[in-house]
């Protein structure tokens, strides 16, 4: 394409992009009208970057991520920032159709697609692509972003975290990370840099778990959306900004509850979302959720809760501890279904429906999504077993399927309103 | 009654345990010197070698006591050896393993060279799954052998000829605390070979081959020696009973893996093992590292008598994480 026509396409793209969002803030704004205030900050941050095309803040060289895999205390530490790529907007998933197969995860076609359309902008600003070889369709899109010119390198894992020879493997492979970065910004990771960069994401991460707790209260006071919108922020934001004002939150939060001020019924279901992760500017199914009477009280999603749930503990001040140190935080607690067997993931989902008094559990996987698609099952049996309900949407980017999945949610609540109703008599 | 537990959740237990074990080593190696003598059964290793000891351990009066012939067993003799087994035990149920973490002077003795390791930046080693599991039999083998040896001054064992009077107390001929732990009193004397018999030179000359393997190996490896101490083999038949207890939630765990990295003797089960409540391993010392660098409230727990005295909580885990944040 000539840089005329490529030009004119990035126009075309920024303009879908920036109504997909402005829809996307105008829904929730009507649908909820008294959110926390705290939540403008996230607002604003998404707008400034979706509809006014906002340069990420930092001066410092940015190093684009995907999966939640890649150790973002290693990038800090490099002097570098992470840039979390993994992409939600439709109008990416419409450039990344173009040339990608139509049963394809859309997360990563929409990442790919991002990459390929902004082309001329990202190259310059990301210093190199990390891509760690979790499930297939990332691994073989990592292929094509090389192709495209990107500096892309892949962060090799292993497909289990239960045993000690995949443990090796990944602090191994962590190690040559290591080096690659201090290639990439010529900077050497050192013993106290690296401590300052696990305690940056310690702040962050115990700002994050604050917010967790406060949401396993009775009283729904969050909405999942806006649960969603705070760890989406996290992806590309400037880490202290997000941290200050994810503290600001949980204090404005903490009011409310004192004050038993709630999103919505105070009674309404409590759900567990699971399953591929909502990305802005698409929570389809979260909205939905609770356009419908319901609330979303936590998720057990890489784009939220796994993202920052985790923290790395070392016991010697030195490389040789905090690399593996930071390594095992990012394999060994992972409930990514591309690791086999997953029975953390299943625990995990247990003790949140237990900590959250869960009344269901809404399991979203993306038409394309195998390890989701594939793992519904077994997990299905589990809740079954238990006596959780659980609905299964397989779903998209796109909004042909709206109907269909209306009714399908209202239908759920509804049951679920009518067991509580009758588990009350 | 809160406000004191959280004090002790949210605090540094490594640095109470630094003060701890200077407190207990300087009581064990001097505390003769105020005329102190906790007792003579101590499941620790307070070596009767060296002559300001504060109370002695049990080792060396067991392995004099079990040199009893079979049937001598139901007279005084027997009556001896029960009691001492006794007192040990009830020394023991009091701290379980944090005898070996708190107090041991070898131990502690290990931390001050993995301290030493630390400020010369040298790297540490550690063993692989596989070479952990075949070693950790190693400590079982010697307790046998601290048993079967002095039976055999005075039994015919299988049919072996009696052993003569150089085997007694064969362990303390090889342990590191004979030979190193004298020389804190000045006391060289241990550090040599007996030529006086056969059996009492090889029996010295491995003692002396041991602490030099001690020296190195606690230099580069964490708590090297503990992982073959028959005295923490003996501590294991009597842990299930005792009064301090470390515990697990397996559904609060997530298995990321914290407690297994700062454990100082490499207990992976610590962070895998998902379904025991009482989570004291046999190479355990009860050190608590694991608490302190556990994030999920109250999955890892301290108990005494049933009474929790140190959790692992998430505000704990992260002020020690974020100490010095600026």
């Amino acid at each position: 394409m000539s840089a005329d026509g490529m030009q004119r396409k990035q126009n075309t793209i920024r303009l879908h992009l920036g109504m997909e969002v402005k829809e996307f803030f105008r829904k929730i704004t009507e649908a909820s009208p008294d959110r926390p205030k705290a939540m403008e900050y996230f607002d604003n941050f998404l707008r400034r970057i979706y509809c006014d095309d906002a340069a990420p803040a930092s001066t410092r060289p940015l190093i684009g991520t995907m999966c939640v895999q890649v150790p973002d205390e290693l990038i800090y530490a490099a002097g570098a920032v992470p840039y979390r790529l993994c992409n939600g907007s439709s109008t990416y998933d419409l450039c990344g159709a173009e040339f990608m197969p139509a049963k394809s995860c859309p997360v990563v076609r929409a990442t790919t697609g991002m990459l390929h359309a902004a082309q001329i902008n990202l190259k310059e600003q990301l210093a190199a692509v990390i891509i760690p070889t979790t499930c297939d369709q990332k691994k073989k899109a990592g292929e094509l972003i090389a192709s495209m010119g990107y500096k892309v390198h892949f962060l090799e894992m292993p497909s289990t975290c239960a045993t000690e020879l995949s443990r090796n493997y990944w602090q191994d492979s962590v190690q040559e990370f290591t080096l690659e970065l201090q290639k990439i910004t010529g900077q050497k990771i050192t013993p106290a840099r690296l401590k300052k960069a696990i305690q940056k994401i310690g702040a962050a991460g115990r700002a994050f778990r604050q917010l967790y707790n406060l949401r396993q209260g009775p009283l729904p006071i969050l909405s999942g959306v806006d649960a969603f919108l705070v760890s989406n922020g996290y992806f590309l934001d400037d880490i202290d900004n997000w941290t200050a004002a994810v503290e600001a939150l949980n204090n404005e939060l903490i009011e409310r509850q004192k004050k038993g001020t709630t999103v919505g019924n105070k009674n309404a279901p409590r759900f567990l979302f699971t399953g591929s992760p909502p990305i802005f500017p698409n929570f389809k199914i979260p909205m939905l959720v609770e356009e419908a009477g319901g609330v979303i009280v936590t998720d057990e999603a890489c784009s939220s809760t796994r993202l920052l749930y985790d923290a790395v503990a070392y016991d010697e001040e030195a490389l040789y501890d905090m690399l593996p140190a930071i390594a095992d935080r990012y394999l060994k607690p992972c409930t990514c279904p591309c690791l086999t067997p997953n029975e953390n993931r299943k625990r995990k989902l247990l003790e949140m429906i237990d900590s959250f008094s869960v009344d269901g559990v809404i399991y979203q996987a993306y038409s394309g999504c195998h390890p989701y698609e594939m793992e519904q099952m077994a997990i299905n049996d589990m809740l079954a077993e238990k006596k959780v309900p659980m609905l299964y949407v397989e779903t998209d980017f796109s909004k042909e399927d709206m109907g269909q999945l209306t009714t399908r949610v209202e239908a759920f609540i509804e049951s679920i309103q009518s067991r509580k109703r009758r588990k009350k008599i | 009654m809160n406000k004191v537990r959280e004090i002790i959740n949210t605090g540094d237990i490594n640095r109470f345990r630094f003060w701890f074990q200077l407190a207990a080593f300087i009581l064990l190696i001097y505390g003769g010197c105020l005329a102190i003598n906790i007792g003579n059964q101590l499941p620790t290793f307070a070596c009767v070698f060296e002559e300001m000891r504060g109370g002695s351990c049990y080792l060396m009066g067991f392995q004099h006591q079990t040199n009893i012939p079979f049937d001598k067993i139901l007279t005084g003799r027997g009556i001896g050896l029960l009691t001492g087994l006794i007192t040990f035990f009830l020394f023991f149920i009091l701290f379980n393993k944090a005898w070996c973490g708190y107090a041991c002077p070898l131990g502690t003795l290990q931390d001050w060279l993995t301290s030493f390791r630390k400020r010369i930046h040298l790297r540490y080693s550690i063993y692989a799954e596989q070479t952990f599991q075949r070693l950790q039999s190693i400590k079982y083998i010697l307790l046998a052998l601290l048993i079967l040896i002095p039976l055999g001054m005075n039994n015919a064992i299988f049919g072996l000829p009696k052993l003569n009077h150089d085997f007694a107390v064969p362990f303390c001929m090889i342990c590191p605390g004979r030979t190193l732990l004298p020389i804190f009193t000045g006391d060289f004397s241990q550090l040599t070979i007996d030529f006086s018999s056969k059996t009492k030179m090889i029996f010295t000359s491995l003692g002396m081959m041991v602490t030099g393997i001690f020296l190195v190996g606690s230099l580069v490896k964490k708590r090297f020696f503990c992982l073959f101490c028959p005295m923490s083999a003996f501590h294991y038949i009597f842990s299930k009973a005792a009064l301090l207890r470390l515990s697990k939630k397996g559904d609060k765990c997530t298995k990321c893996g914290n407690c297994y990295r700062v454990c100082d003797v490499g207990i992976r089960g610590i962070a895998d093992d998902i379904t025991s409540k009482n989570i004291v391993k046999d190479d355990c010392m009860m050190c608590f590292k694991c608490v302190a660098a556990c994030p999920e409230e109250k999955c890892l727990t301290v108990h005494f008598l049933g009474l929790p005295i140190y959790e692992s909580t998430e505000k704990g885990f992260f002020k020690r994480m974020l100490k010095g944040k600026k």
